[in-house]
């Protein structure tokens, strides 16, 4: 039970509450969700974040990549045009998050710091490159998401560091995010996996690939990536960054999926993947599985 | 065709604006002055030996006004078919949900805390999850006392095998020797639940010796036999009310947690609320669907004629036998099926497990055992190569067949439902190669119950039932007015319904069973048909014509042959109010049940015959993803036998509702449970409801005629049917994708493990 | 610790004294007396305690009651406009949209949610909406007739 707050209404102030132990509330999709099951009680001291104005829009940065603050919505993320169009696989993601009202009240910022193994935009926001912008009193930091992200519900922020911003380095070709659902909504990745593609000419230039829900963490793939770089994108090349997927899954068995369900779904989540990016590095847009419209998940009204 | 009725003003239910504007009051919404929290303290283990049991810390803490365990309250056991149960752990726990002790305290939080103080010291003892395990030959005794437990004489038991029918007819050696093929099977269908978005809540008040229990339950009046009988007093010194009811379907069945709230009440002395998470409401309460293990074996001839079935099933029943003693009858008669069947041999048992006991849901036993039995039925048409429809249609029962217990049907429309559910979907058309449409069949007696109504006309015209019986949100009270409306010749929305009071209405079932419309309707009829001969005797003064001659008509009660000589009913109501009042009493005797021949079958509990039986078809369309396992439903077509349908929109709900719920036991509705019984996924994220995104266009349509038999006018029973037949269309559309699945629920993994094979 | 914020419930101003953990359900329902927002789950699973916050829905059960400081909220209390009821109520009771209703308060926030941003969606959108919001009655057929009949009469 927690016995302290304060809502932050400017960034140092937040900044002051970590120093002193405060954790950051966010959307509490996660934090306070999780309390209610009983997972880990709410900190004693916490600091609400929903307020600053600092962490909040996404502008191109001077490089041709984005920023994104931390308090961007899943909703905003997807209702954003250059976010859908260049960096697909992250809308993707945002897209299938909880319901409507998850995706409005559920940040960005909030799902990266969770360092959930299942969570939706980590691999995508790998594969893209993206660094997170840790910012404390004692300075700003910039740390790449892959290595931010340590082990399930672990990050390597310090708990005085708030992460303000999501840096994008400017995308080419194409990208998806693609997991294994149950139901058509309100599920959580059992298996998911991201591919990023850049084309040369007919051929894929080169390839990113991650695996989430399968591995303690969310990683990249190199043999996957390898498999594909280089390559004409065909089936043969597809069918081998699928195994690639499957043999670097280290699956678990549980209430949601045995094992060998699993490393089998790696496979299969993981061509899906890779055949949609480089369908849409190529320009077609019929594979897109984002699964509702902008209208839909709502623009940013404010 | 069917008669529907065309009720040309839109029926509206009497509850809609306070549900639609959140000012209507659900248990867990009420407060009283001085109100404390109730929290429980469950076992700690699925099978163990209580050595002791120390409060003290508990009753310590501050905030907190009562701490009850089984030694507080009366030595009583309790069970409608098996004396099995006490309030709170009596020596012995058997399953995780049971109930140790009771804490009442000034806030939620004290009231966890507290729990959490108590301290219990346990022996723990071999659990068993399997119910084929717990019948097997030297299986640990879940009740060792079972022997000595009273109860229902007619529940045959022995050791875990809390109550075994079964259903001979005719020679099954004989006839499997004989037959052209033989099929045999194993299905395992998971245990589930009812899931009422509600979870439960209860409040309880004393004044003086009497108590008001507020409770969320569907059977008011069993709720308050069960304070009586566990507490000790007269059922009269016990008021349940039931505020609006937020969804049941079979789960609030049943007498649960009232004794123990009442019991805090009076130990505190203050009023005590309590109300279950979701979590409690998956774990504690006795009224999950039973899992079930299906052996199912088929003779038939090379031109589709079914010549002999033998079935051995078990159920699973949990740690308590709570309303499951008559499953096995009903479960034996699904393995049946709609079908004609020369020669039957089926056995179904009851087993004990330490698990959450298992209880009425919607159509108890029947979802399950239907998709068992239809998934056969499709494999017996494969081996025959006969098409699955078409082997149906040889098959299926028709007027004047009889049934495994020789009961001969009378009124039914089995056999247009199917061909009716056949042509809605298009079957036989061209699909992609990963989708296909499948079929079942299945059925469901109406039950008949005692039921009393009192219908009063005020001196304005306008009208009052005052009734027992309770809904769950199904609409059944709602329409209540539509019947008294057709017998007086008034109009719906001229009557108000009391009900929700046990101090109110007279004494009626409450919302189990599918039972409202035929048995309260019934009353309802009777109340109303008193009101009108009140009338028509004084129109006859007022008309100065023989009764004979009078009719009730658009609110006047007018001569018949010339409808302009006549009196207004509110006339007539005016006069009675200044003289004797118009109030009606009703309840009607229950019809008795369908002569039957049981002769050789043991555990005769109520379902060797089926009264006004209804008939089902579904028909579905399905996407398999064959690479992932995952099914999406695509179509729905439900054609439906109830006899006279009284309000189509309330009906059509129902098949709504109860064909989604069949969707979700048919993909993703299942407990997992460890080795020991406990449940793995009690919360909704991984016990997975059908959410709307999921759900595709139902299409319904109702077939058949009023059956004489039934309730008012012919109506049989409408909510509990349309969850049976939809696993098996579902599992039979996966078949053809995918390989037949022996699993339920048919998840996506289990899927993709049949196309492994 | 207990701490100051005013909550604007349905346009009206209540000044509460809450502790941090309080849920905004759980201050709305008890606190302001407004119990019509409902509880089911334990997990953000149901969507029966759906409200609106600053116009865009919210679990309410597991948003912490003081990150709702001076923003405006909505329940289904605010949604009849005086006696007069909200066209989805109306379509919801004549669509056959509620049986039990409990689910029926967060189902028609959601669906307010939906139409305020999108007042012609088509039915899988709908359906997609409201995939946050279990209903076990109805199987959601009355409810997606409801949002469909109630967007063609306000449009
Ligand atoms: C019904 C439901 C469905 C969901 N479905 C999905 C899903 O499909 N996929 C998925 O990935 N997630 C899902 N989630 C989880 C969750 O919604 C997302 O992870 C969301 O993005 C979290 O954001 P938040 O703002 O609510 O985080 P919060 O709960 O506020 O915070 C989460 C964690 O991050 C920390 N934190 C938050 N912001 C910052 C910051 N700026 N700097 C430092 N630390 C910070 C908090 O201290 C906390 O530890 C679901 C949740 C629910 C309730
Ligand atoms: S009560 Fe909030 S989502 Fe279920
Ligand atoms: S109407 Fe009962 S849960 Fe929706």
């Amino acid at each position: 039970m927690s016995a302290t707050y304060t809502a932050a209404a400017t960034l140092p102030e937040a900044l002051a509450a970590l120093a002193s132990g405060a954790r950051p509330v966010a959307g509490g999709t996660d934090l306070v969700v999780g309390a209610r099951q009983g997972k880990a009680p709410l900190p004693d001291s916490l600091v609400a974040i929903h307020g600053l104005a600092e962490l909040r829009g996404i502008a191109e940065t001077g490089g041709g990549g984005l920023r994104i603050g931390a308090l961007v919505s899943h909703a905003d993320l997807v209702a954003h045009p250059a976010v859908r169009e260049r960096y697909t696989a992250l809308a993707d993601a945002s897209a299938i998050v909880g319901s409507h009202a998850t995706r409005h009240v559920g940040t960005l910022g909030g799902n990266v710091m969770n360092a959930s193994p299942a969570m939706e935009t980590g691999g995508p926001l790998i594969c893209f490159g993206a660094e997170a912008v840790l910012v404390s009193e004692s300075g700003e930091r910039r740390v790449a998401v892959a290595d931010l992200l340590t082990g399930p519900g672990r990050t390597a922020a310090r708990p005085d560091e708030l992460l303000v911003a999501i840096e994008l380095p400017a995308a080419a070709g194409g990208s998806c995010y693609a997991r294994l659902e149950y139901r058509r909504q309100m599920e959580i990745a059992v298996v998911g996996a991201t591919c990023a593609v850049t084309l040369e000419g007919a051929r894929i230039g080169s390839a990113r690939v991650a695996i989430t829900a399968l591995t303690p963490r969310i990683v990249r793939v190199p043999d996957a990536e390898s498999a594909l770089a280089g390559g004409d994108g065909g089936a043969g090349a597809v069918q081998a960054a699928g195994d690639a997927a499957a043999a670097a899954a280290q699956p678990i068995s549980d209430v949601r999926a045995s094992a060998d369900y699993r490393r089998a779904m790696a496979a299969v989540i993981a061509r899906r993947a890779v055949t949609a990016a480089i369908a849409r590095a190529r320009g077609s847009s019929d594979s897109v599985p984002i699964p509702a419209s902008p209208a839909l998940h709502g623009a940013d009204r404010d | 065709m069917a008669v529907v009725e065309d009720t040309r003003e839109q029926f509206i239910r009497q509850d809609g604006k306070d549900k639609v504007t959140g000012l209507g009051r659900y248990t867990a919404d009420l407060a009283r002055t001085g109100m404390l929290q109730a929290r429980f303290r469950y076992s700690d283990h699925a099978h163990a030996r209580v050595l002791r049991i120390d409060t003290s810390a508990a009753k310590a803490l501050p905030g907190v006004f009562a701490v009850l365990t089984q030694d507080d309250v009366p030595d009583v056991r309790y069970g409608g078919f098996v004396e099995d149960r006490t309030l709170f752990a009596k020596d012995v726990v058997r399953f995780e949900g049971e109930v140790v002790a009771a804490v009442a305290a000034l806030t939620q939080e004290i009231a966890d805390r507290a729990v959490e103080l108590i301290e219990v010291e346990y022996e723990p003892l071999p659990a068993i999850a399997d119910p084929e395990q717990a019948l097997a030959p030297g299986a640990p005794l879940i009740h060792e006392g079972w022997a000595g437990y009273g109860g229902n004489e007619d529940v045959v038991r022995e050791g875990n095998d809390c109550s075994h029918s079964s259903i001979r007819k005719g020679d099954v050696d004989a006839a499997l020797a004989s037959a052209d093929e033989v099929v045999k099977e194993r299905y395992v269908a998971d245990m589930s639940h009812a899931v009422p978005i509600e979870p439960r809540a209860i409040v309880a008040e004393w004044q003086g010796d009497k108590v008001t229990v507020w409770t969320s339950t569907q059977v008011p009046f069993i709720a308050r036999s069960g304070v009586a009988t566990t507490l000790q007093m007269p059922e009269a010194d016990v008021r349940v009310v039931v505020p609006h009811l937020g969804g049941g379907f079979g789960g609030k069945c049943e007498f649960h947690f009232e004794a123990h709230v009442a019991a805090l009440a009076r130990a505190a002395r203050r009023p005590v609320r309590l109300v279950f998470t979701r979590r409690e409401e998956f774990v504690a309460p006795d009224h999950r669907r039973e899992g079930q293990v299906l052996e199912l074996e088929t003779g038939v001839m090379k031109d589709g004629t079914i010549v002999a079935r033998r079935a051995r099933l078990v159920l699973d029943n949990g740690a308590y036998a709570a309303d499951a003693p008559f499953f096995p009858q009903l479960a034996a008669m699904m393995a049946v099926g709609p079908y004609r069947v020369p020669h039957v041999s089926v056995d179904a048992h009851l087993a004990y497990t330490n698990t959450t006991p298992s209880g009425s849901v919607r159509a108890p036993t029947a979802p399950q055992s239907c998709w068992g039995l239809e998934l056969h039925m499709d494999a017996v048409a494969e081996r025959i190569g006969l098409d699955p429809v078409e082997f149906r249609r040889r098959n299926i029962v028709h007027p004047g067949d009889e049934t495994a217990t020789k009961q001969v049907l009378e009124t039914i429309a089995a056999a247009e439902s199917l061909e009716r559910a056949v042509e809605m979907i298009g079957y036989g058309r061209e699909l992609p190669p990963d989708e296909a449409i499948g079929v079942a069949c299945g059925w469901w007696p109406t039950f008949a119950l005692p039921s009393g109504a009192h219908v009063k006309l005020h001196g304005d015209g306008s009208g009052t039932i005052v009734t027992g019986a309770q809904e769950c949100g199904t609409g059944s009270v709602m329409a209540l007015p539509l019947l008294a409306a057709e017998v007086l010749g008034m109009r719906p929305q001229q009557f108000t319904v009391v009900y929700q009071d046990t101090d109110a209405g007279p004494w009626d079932a409450g919302a189990s069973g599918s039972q409202t419309t035929t048995n309260n309707g019934r009353a309802v009829v009777e109340a109303a048909i008193d009101v009108r001969n009140q009338l028509l005797e004084l129109a006859e003064e007022v008309l100065e014509a023989a009764r004979a001659d009078l009719e009730l008509v658009d609110g006047r009660v007018r001569v018949k042959g010339s409808p302009s000589t006549g009196v207004d009913i509110t006339e007539l109501a005016e006069k009675a109010a200044g003289d004797k009042l118009l109030l009606g009493r009703g309840s009607g005797s229950p019809p008795a049940s369908p002569d039957c021949d049981i002769s050789g079958c043991t555990g005769r509990l109520g379902s060797e015959s089926f009264l006004a039986p209804t008939f089902m078809t579904h028909a579905v369309r399905c996407k398999v993803d064959r690479a992932t396992g995952v099914v999406r439903v695509l179509e729905v077509a439900a054609a439906h036998d109830s006899g006279r349908v009284l309000n189509p929109v309330g009906a059509n709900g129902q098949v709504e509702g109860g064909v989604a719920m069949g969707i979700g036991m048919a993909l993703s509705e299942g407990s997992q449970l460890s080795d020991d019984g406990r449940q793995l996924n009690p919360y909704l994220l991984d016990y997975k409801l059908q959410t709307a995104a999921d759900v595709p266009e139902i299409r319904v349509e109702w077939v058949g005629e009023p059956d004489p038999t039934a309730g008012p006018n012919g109506a049989k029973a409408v909510a509990e049917p349309p969850c049976v037949p939809t696993p098996g269309a579902v599992g039979n559309a996966i078949a053809k994708v995918a390989g037949r699945v022996r699993c339920l629920p048919m998840t996506p993994m289990r899927v993709w493990e049949a196309m492994q094979r | 610790m207990r701490y100051d914020a005013v909550l604007n419930v349905n346009g009206t101003d209540f000044p509460v004294e809450i502790e941090p953990h309080r849920s905004l359900l759980s201050v709305v329902r008890t606190e302001l007396g407004m119990p019509g927002s409902k509880e089911g789950c334990d997990d953000s699973e149901c969507g029966a305690c759906m409200m609106l916050l600053d116009g865009r829905p919210v679990n309410s059960c597991s948003y912490l009651a003081l990150q709702a400081d001076g923003r405006k909220i909505v329940t289904v209390e605010g949604l009849a406009d005086g006696g007069e009821l909200h066209p989805l109520q109306r379509q919801f009771l004549a669509q056959g949209g509620v049986q039990c209703g409990f689910c029926t308060p967060g189902m028609l926030i959601s669906a307010k949610a939906l139409l305020d941003q999108n007042p012609a969606p088509s039915e899988d959108e709908i359906r997609i909406a409201l995939s946050g919001n279990l209903c076990r009655c109805t199987g959601y057929q009355g409810i997606v007739r409801a949002v469909q009949a109630a967007a063609a009469e306000i449009a």
